[in-house]
């Protein structure tokens, strides 16, 4: 795979040279697919390859009666390569090694690599494990039925209490009240309003944190005093800094988390000597400056203060985070997916369910009750299994899963580790769904239909309700399967998976180098990249999540969200420490995400705009096209060689050869009309003492010319062109059933794209839709030419 | 030392007696590479708290060991490989009281950073500012392949205090980090034999993983086969490489603990047996070189009820010379450490040393010290070191009395009976002279 990988690599080197600065846009999926769409030229090794090789391959190497064999196989590029000049075509005379080096990588992409030759494979519900992302959450919430359900209530925020001794003395109590964060400097006095001994005061915070994005955080506290920070463990501090030692005021600690999930935390400061009490001593004596404060550096972004959204005040249980390192998941086709095992996987869950085993042996007596009491245990055991697979256990597997574990092993904790070993390496668990799929809602096992909502809209393992529902016949109807996708979508747990969609669809979730030019941007510091990411996210939250959840206000609206920093940047005036809040940012010129600060600095280069990485994102994300690999290797022209000219102007310049036009006229068209948003996305009307010329085009798939005289109308024509709808459903589609589209019928994407219409264009809604389409039972295909639609609907 | 032209030559360059000969083939970086393979060095050092009673501890005089006082009566059986050092002076001031330092100090050689750490007296104090010997000769054994083990050090403690205060600390990787010991056996055991826990867990549900493979194969299209056919054979692998690594195994038989020992004052006498049992195995097993053994901690309180003592080990030890009940109790407490220390030196001498010569006290040394030299001074002069074994190549059988040096000549002269020849350690102002005369 690898080895494939790298050779793709090699066809994308054209490319990935002209965006060397911008390394993040092109690295996954769908960057570079080799899949030539109607209007990309016939290229030279197309060409030779119908007159040389065609006549005895067939027009697609599918085989003749000359040579009855398809071309397929497992060569590396230049394997190929050689062989053909070597071979090709038999007899006397084989093409030339130019030739060869032409025809080769045109054969390999089009048909001959495994990666084609699964591009090009009819379009199949195909039997698919856990990702990643499904099984981190699937173990964390087995674990997490076990506890008490704790969802944090709204408001922002930690509990807190003072406490005016060196211990946490409910007699002692001063002061109960909501930090948002925290952040303070008591100098010499102590805490505001109350009357605190100015040698002696105590603090303890207690709630629950959200971590955003899945990764390594580090915690930052700091203090002259007494600190120590607990994060996911009631028991063992991740910082502890009772003990005052030196002069280190500052200590961190990393914690690996999961993202979207809410974790318990609980931080104490404490003023005052440990150990011996010498209160006595220091009466009337000076008091020394102290000041607290709890920072964090979420992933691949800076420090800051652990803001308030991130935090509540309402306590929520532990949850097991799995740290075992997965490989990550096939992405080749655009979207997640678990089509493919390998050892590394295997291994990765061999580790992974060890790693599970070890956390619910030591956590025995508070998930199961007991510590060795073997009817508990074994009744623990048994929804541990129901609910990792998800379905209610036959005899058969009752017995192998958990009798016959209890009856050979020597004792009760080896035999509970036991079946959560074998439970969490079973195919069972680990794929999806397993056996020949109903073709009717009558016949369809209502545990598989449970899981398929489940897995669809929150990436996990099916809640209570959902079992429930299935075990009492209630997921026996359209209309009772819509239902719980509605409940689900609607719950809060829907969110971290849309937001992901949202991050890929963008290009934005391998986080762009968003480094500038400081001689230009001054401004542009890591901690307004890092604010115009949350700016991004939380316009994205406030539209999606809301009740119209309208995929055209997304595109059309002009309210962006900004906090003081921000605001300072973009010229709007706020005080300096003002919240998030939604502002009209140019209301005459900017249209929703397309042009929101984020989206424009992450496809800029350091100190320009760049037209054609926006292009790029604008023709393939958004209008769904397909675009080849540019022909050759370029660097772009340098903006000092022609000082005089316009970013506009230079990229023409560069692109006017007609080998670039045929892709480039569709970039170019689109990426300019962003050109009036700078390398940080900033509004402007001039560039090198020239008007921004902010005009561009568009020729759809059906042969629809339109024009758009700035950003604002390319979002209006965004939100209404019928391609970007069907792109979008298709995207999400995929990103949320991990499946193509096509498996489920050749009805599927107009009638999602019509029920999409009739909803006002709810996301929301359509994500539903899309779960309880995913859910419903899929017809075989009949023939060769698509899939005989299932009359369910 | 590879470019060297012969061993004699490397000797005469040191400066070396031809007298000392004999002795220091025995170390590993003076034995001739085309020798027999260099012995495997051990250290352990074992703290317990709160001082000594100096009359029935320490030896009337220098000279050989004929016979011991009461309270190290149990090492009788080892009195040939034991070596007493008395005049061995804790010299390390600075923030903290004497309990503090006593613990902080002692492995270090260093003050401790200013803290907020206050103890009965002086100023208040926080972790030690150096790292202790027992790390020390950990990173200098674990920097070469030839004496790398899997861990390179283990950290055993009993009833140590679930806090982490100056007290109860006194191993550091290094200045501010102390090194929490494990005081629950259980806890070791699966640091140590987890792993190979986890291989036999996973051995025994493979028959029925494979079984199910069977049963769900059936119930897929042809199709999807292929992928679970592929997972299958992943599976049979690791069957394959579960088998083979079998026979890497520890090469010594598991230790089996026994069940429901929970940390417990009346349960010391337990959780040290296990804890010397697994030490005794993590050696025999060559997952470390080094350990230390921390009983309670500095101040402990420990309540020695199997001897019929009420009171707290720390309470006692305040009360004057002329308490001979108190002294008397405070004797048989110190007797009580001493036998475990005797217990940890016969099942070494008990363990033949794997792949060499000997047994496996022969080829270590252990120190046992105390964060006080008595405890109703609060003196951090005379620091009772009692060590056992032949571990350093130090000469056994003896009590050496001092007069007045600092300790960190003796840590010196650890860290060179492990041929890590440092001219320093910890506090170079008490490091003058180098390591102490007379040991080898």
């Amino acid at each position: 795979m690898l080895f494939q990988k790298t050779m793709l690599w090699a066809s994308g080197v054209a490319f990935l040279m002209l965006v060397a600065t911008l390394p993040n846009q092109v690295s996954g999926q769908g960057g570079m697919k080799p899949v030539r769409n109607s209007s990309a030229p016939v290229s030279a090794g197309e060409k030779i390859f119908a007159r040389e090789c065609g006549p005895c391959h067939g027009s697609k190497g599918e085989g003749t009666a000359a040579y009855p064999r398809a071309l397929a196989g497992n060569q590396s590029l230049s394997q190929l390569t050689n062989y053909i000049a070597r071979t090709m075509p038999p007899g006397a005379k084989h093409l030339p090694l130019v030739d060869a080096k032409k025809v080769a990588p045109y054969i390999f992409d089009a048909f001959y690599s495994p990666l084609a030759q699964e591009r090009n494979r009819p379009a199949r519900v195909s039997l698919s494990r856990l990702t990643v992302p499904q099984y981190r959450n699937a173990v964390a919430d087995i674990v997490g039925s076990f506890r008490s359900t704790g969802v944090p209530d709204k408001g922002e925020g930690l509990q807190a209490q003072y406490f005016k001794a060196r211990r946490f003395d409910d007699r002692e109590r001063v002061l109960e009240r909501i930090d948002p964060e925290v952040q303070f400097d008591f100098k010499t006095g102590g805490p505001q309003g109350g009357e605190f001994d100015p040698h002696q005061f105590s603090i303890r915070w207690n709630g629950s944190i959200v971590a955003p994005d899945t990764g390594v955080y580090e915690f930052i506290v700091r203090s002259e005093h007494s600190v120590a920070l607990w994060i996911n463990d009631e028991n063992k501090p991740l910082i502890d800094a009772w003990v005052k030692s030196g002069k280190d005021t500052e200590f961190r600690a990393s914690l690996f988390l999961v993202g979207g999930r809410v974790y318990p935390i609980r931080f104490e400061f404490s003023k005052s000597t440990q150990g011996v009490d010498d209160t006595d001593k220091k009466k009337g004596k000076p008091a020394p400056p102290a000041s607290v404060s709890l920072a964090w550096k979420r992933p691949k972004q800076p420090e800051e203060i652990v803001p308030a959204r991130c935090l509540f005040p309402a306590p929520v249980p532990e949850v097991f985070v799995l740290t075992a390192p997965f490989p990550p998941d096939d992405r080749s086709m655009g979207y997640e997916r678990g089509n493919v095992v390998s050892k590394e996987w295997d291994e990765a869950t061999t580790a992974a369910a060890l790693e599970t085993a070890d956390y619910i042996v030591k956590h025995r007596q508070e998930l199961a009750g007991t510590v060795d009491d073997k009817t508990q245990l074994q009744a623990f055991c048994r929804k541990f299994v129901e609910r990792a697979l998800r379905r209610p256990l036959d005899t058969e597997t009752a017995q192998r899963y958990i009798t016959r574990q209890f009856d050979i092993s020597p004792n009760t904790e080896t035999a509970v580790k036991r079946v959560i070993l074998l439970t969490l390496k079973s195919p069972r668990f680990l794929y999806r769904e397993l056996g020949v799929p109903a073709t009717a809602l009558a016949s369809a096992d209502p545990y598989d239909t449970a899981s398929r909502l489940s897995f669809a809209l929150w990436d996990t393992i099916p809640d209570e309700t959902l079992l429930k529902a299935a075990a009492s016949g209630a997921l026996a109807t359209r209309e009772q399967i819509a239902q719980q996708a509605e409940r689900m979508a609607a719950d809060r747990r829907a969110w971290p998976k849309q937001r992901d969609f949202f991050f890929q669809w963008l290009k934005l979730d391998q986080y762009p180098d968003l480094a500038k030019d400081l001689n230009r941007f001054p401004d542009f510091t890591p901690a307004v990249a890092a604010d115009l990411r949350t700016s991004l996210d939380l316009t994205l939250k406030n539209v999606v999540r809301s009740e119209k959840s309208d995929f055209r206000e997304l595109l059309l609206s002009d309210k962006v969200y900004l906090n003081g920093r921000l605001a300072k940047t973009y010229g709007v005036s706020l005080p300096e420490n003002a919240p998030f809040q939604p502002v009209d940012l140019d209301p005459t010129a900017r249209a929703g995400i397309l042009t929101h600060p984020y989206f424009l600095a992450g496809f800029a280069y350091r100190a320009t705009s760049s037209p054609i990485h926006r292009g790029v994102v604008l023709t393939r994300s958004v209008m769904g096209r397909v675009l080849p690999p540019p022909p050759a290797a370029f660097t772009p022209l340098a903006a000092s060689l022609h000082p005089n000219l316009t970013t506009r102007q230079r990229v023409s310049l560069q692109t006017t050869p007609l080998g670039c036009q045929s892709c480039h006229s569709t970039i170019n068209s689109l990426g300019f009309t962003l050109e009036r948003f700078d390398a940080i996305g900033r509004l402007r009307s001039a560039e090198n003492n020239q008007p921004i010329d902010a005009t561009g085009s568009y020729e759809s798939k059906a042969g629809q010319k339109v024009k758009f005289t700035g950003a604002q109308d390319l979002a209006r024509y965004v939100a209404d062109s019928d391609e970007a709808q069907a792109a979008f459903v298709e995207k999400l589609f995929q990103f949320v059933v991990k499946q193509p589209i096509r498996g489920y019928g050749a009805q599927a994407l107009p009638d999602l794209k019509r029920e999409f219409k009739r909803s006002g264009y709810n996301i929301n809604r359509l994500t539903t839709q899309i779960a309880v389409a995913s859910a419903l039972p899929v017809a075989p295909p009949t023939d060769s030419k698509g899939l005989k639609r299932v009359t369910q609907k | 030392m590879a470019n060297r032209n012969t061993r004699r030559q490397f000797i005469r360059d040191l400066g070396l007696s031809a007298a000392a000969l004999p002795f220091l083939t025995n170390l590993p970086c003076l034995a001739a590479p085309d020798a027999k393979p260099r012995r495997k060095q051990r250290l352990i050092v074992i703290f317990s708290p709160d001082g000594i009673v100096p009359t029935t501890f320490w030896p009337d005089a220098e000279g050989p060991i004929n016979a011991f006082k009461e309270s190290l009566s149990p090492l009788t059986p080892f009195k040939d490989k034991t070596l007493i050092l008395k005049g061995v002076c804790d010299k390390i001031r600075g923030d903290g009281d004497g309990h503090m330092r006593g613990i902080g100090c002692l492995l270090t050689g260093i003050e401790l950073f200013p803290g907020n750490v206050q103890g009965g007296s002086d100023t208040p104090a926080g972790w030690s500012s150096g790292i202790s010997i027992d790390q020390e000769i950990k990173n200098y054994l674990q920097a070469s392949p030839a004496t790398r083990t899997r861990f390179g050090s283990l950290e055993f403690g009993v009833m140590v205090p679930e806090r982490a205060d100056t007290w109860t600390r006194m191993s550091y990787a290094g200045a501010n980090k102390p090194v929490s010991p494990i005081d629950d056996p259980y806890q070791m055991f699966g640091k140590l034999y987890g792993n190979l826990k986890d291989r036999e867990s996973l051995k025994s549900v493979l028959d029925d993983l494979k079984q199910d493979f069977a049963r769900v194969r059936t119930r897929v299209g042809a199709q999807d086969r292929q992928i679970l056919d592929e997972h299958a054979t992943f599976v049979r692998e690791m069957e394959q490489e579960l088998k083979s690594s079998n026979q890497k195994d520890v090469g010594h038989p598991v230790p089996v603990l026994e069940p429901g020992v929970h940390r417990d004052n009346d349960k010391m006498p337990q959780l040290s047996k296990m804890q010397i049992d697994l030490m005794v195995n993590s050696f025999a097993a060559d997952f470390a070189r080094v350990a230390t053994f921390q009983y309670t901690n500095s101040v402990g309180q420990a309540r020695f009820r199997w001897l019929d003592i009420q009171e707290g080990q720390h309470d006692l030890s305040h009360e004057p010379d002329n308490n001979t009940v108190a002294q008397e109790k405070l004797t048989r407490i110190n007797k009580w450490y001493c036998e475990q220390i005797a217990y940890l030196a016969k099942r070494l001498a008990e363990t033949p040393e794997p792949g060499g010569y000997g047994n496996l006290l022969d080829n270590t040394l252990i120190v046992w010290t105390n964060e006080l030299g008595q405890g109703n001074s609060h003196t951090l002069d005379n620091i009772p070191f009692a060590l056992i074994g032949g571990g350093a190549g130090f000469k056994m059988g003896r009590s050496l009395q001092y007069n007045n040096v600092p300790h960190n000549r003796l840590l010196l002269s650890i860290a060179h009976g492990f041929g890590h020849r440092v001219t320093r350690f910890g506090n170079p102002d008490y490091c003058g002279d180098g390591p102490l005369p007379k040991l080898t």
